[in-house]
């Protein structure tokens, strides 16, 4: 029988099994670029990297909670706008009446949205691929064009 | 699935009935290595077996996924490049449908040198020519853009003469809406290049439109041929310029930014010495207008993975690069940053 959370400590396993997904996902990146790219070549070898490297992304996501702190800062700079059908729009319905707002145009509110969206980008692009946030990136990731 | 030359028996079958076609006799084909990872197209290295030689060359097999140039079309100018001094490969065979596969496929001439960019950047360090590199590049680009704009080949696209810009800025709107998800960091960036448009160039003229770091072969330390022309057309000559100084083909030599390789200094003075014309104002826009073109690029690329139509771990990646083409862009149009014009 299982225990109750909290009760017997260590017990209840089906959450926060260890190791937790960071730690996997950058186990799994070290194998496969420690013995999977070494073994193979050409374009397996290749595919090899860029999973290596989709997992070092996954495991920054992982550690950042996946939230998207930007979106209330959108929800804001659309005022009115960011209500969906139900109410409060969800993380998606935002992101498409903002397109929305910018496809007409109005520089207005292009200049107000600027500084958010960089925010955002940014905060993508942490996860995605730190290094290009500062100058002089000496990128190592794959190509992947 | 889309994308795929089946076996490589088939495909070593189909290049061969596509060389005799050609008017080789008695081909056989052998495909030796890959030598392209690309995600749009898969480049092969091949060798012919005729009646008294072996011929090393190379076959390209475009994915069909993303929609390009068609490859007789892409021949064709290939042809006229080489007329221009362009260092190009020789087209020996080329169709815009292979039989089975109906994939667009040509056959061209192996030339020495590398494309890999890392490989290539490092070969380049090594040998410290990235200098008259970019002057190579700035020549070759001089040469195709004095092509007479009204001998391209019939199948190449025409940017709107009357308002190219905002014909282009079209364009990157219809890449937008075909999104599956919104991407409202490059939608602020188009509506920012309608609205400020560059000077207009003094003619159209045919650009190669992928002209970067990766499609460049470099033999020695210098620009052997000009590969990959399948997204050529007839626009603004400025626009391959600034493609060829987009941060994202750096690779990491970001103090480089004529491809990770040489400085604009040198690019320019010897497009100008090849009779080319400079516009400050065009290569910041055509910068900002290309980084929203490959951001929608990559977003495709991730959806075409994503609907199903490609299992490319590579194409899945794709769309986790779309942020650095966003930053890029947003470095680009964002007044806080004018005060570094190759701010990137």
């Amino acid at each position: 029988m299982l225990d109750r959370p909290g009760t017997s400590a260590g017990t209840f396993r089906t959450v926060g099994d260890r190791p937790d997904a960071q730690e996997l996902l950058n186990a799994m990146a070290a194998t496969v670029s420690d013995q999977i790219v070494p073994a193979t070549t050409g374009g397996a070898q290749h595919a090899a990297r860029v999973v290596a490297n989709l997992c070092r992304i996954l495991a920054r996501e992982a550690a950042s909670g996946g939230g998207a702190p930007s979106v209330d800062e959108l929800r804001e700079l659309l005022g009115d706008d960011a209500n969906g059908p139900g109410g409060v729009a969800s993380s998606d319905e935002v992101l498409v009446a903002l397109d929305a707002r910018l496809a007409h145009g109005d520089p207005e509110f292009a200049r107000a949205a600027l500084p958010v969206l960089r925010r955002d980008v940014e905060r993508r692009l942490a996860i995605a691929k730190p290094s290009y946030l500062h100058e002089d990136a000496s990128a190592t990731e794959p190509e992947t064009t | 699935m889309t994308g795929s030359a089946g076996s490589s028996s088939t495909t070593e079958s189909a290049l061969a009935d596509l060389l005799r076609s050609a008017g080789w006799a008695q081909p056989a084909v052998t495909i030796t290595g890959a030598a392209s990872v690309g995600a749009q197209r898969s480049t092969l290295f091949i060798e012919i077996t005729g009646a008294d030689q072996t011929t090393a060359a190379v076959a390209q097999l475009s994915s069909g996924i993303v929609a390009s140039t068609p490859a007789t079309t892409e021949a064709a100018l290939i042809s006229l490049a080489a007329e221009a001094a362009v260092p190009v490969p020789r087209v020996l065979a080329v169709t815009d449908s292979l039989p089975d596969s109906g994939q667009p496929a040509q056959v061209l001439s192996r030339e020495p040198g590398l494309s890999i960019p890392r490989r290539l950047l490092r070969s380049v360090a090594e040998l410290g020519t990235g200098e008259a590199l970019a002057r190579d590049c700035g020549a070759a680009l001089a040469g195709l853009h004095g092509l007479d704009a009204d001998a391209a080949p019939a199948g190449l696209e025409r940017l709107d003469p009357i308002d190219p810009f905002g014909a282009y800025c079209d364009g990157l709107t219809d890449r937008l809406d075909q999104l599956p998800h919104p991407h409202p960091a490059v939608r602020l960036g188009v509506e920012w290049l309608r609205r400020n448009p560059p000077s207009p160039p003094p003619r159209l003229c045919m650009v190669h439109a992928d002209f970067r770091t990766g499609n460049l072969l470099v033999d020695d330390g210098r620009l052997s041929a000009v590969l990959d022309w399948e997204l050529a057309h007839v626009g603004d000559p400025m626009e391959d310029l600034a493609y060829l100084c987009l941060r994202t083909w750096r690779f990491g030599n970001d103090d480089l930014p004529v491809g990770g390789f040489g400085s604009i200094d040198a690019l320019r003075s010897a497009y100008e010495q090849s009779g080319g014309t400079w516009r400050d104002d065009a290569f910041r826009w055509w910068m900002a207008a290309r980084s929203a073109w490959w951001a929608c690029g990559l977003a495709a690329q991730a959806a075409a993975f994503s609907a199903g139509l490609s299992d490319s771990i590579v194409l899945a990646a794709s769309g986790r690069r779309v942020p650095e083409l966003e930053y890029d862009l947003l470095n680009l149009i964002d007044p806080a940053t004018e005060e570094h014009p190759d701010g990137l």
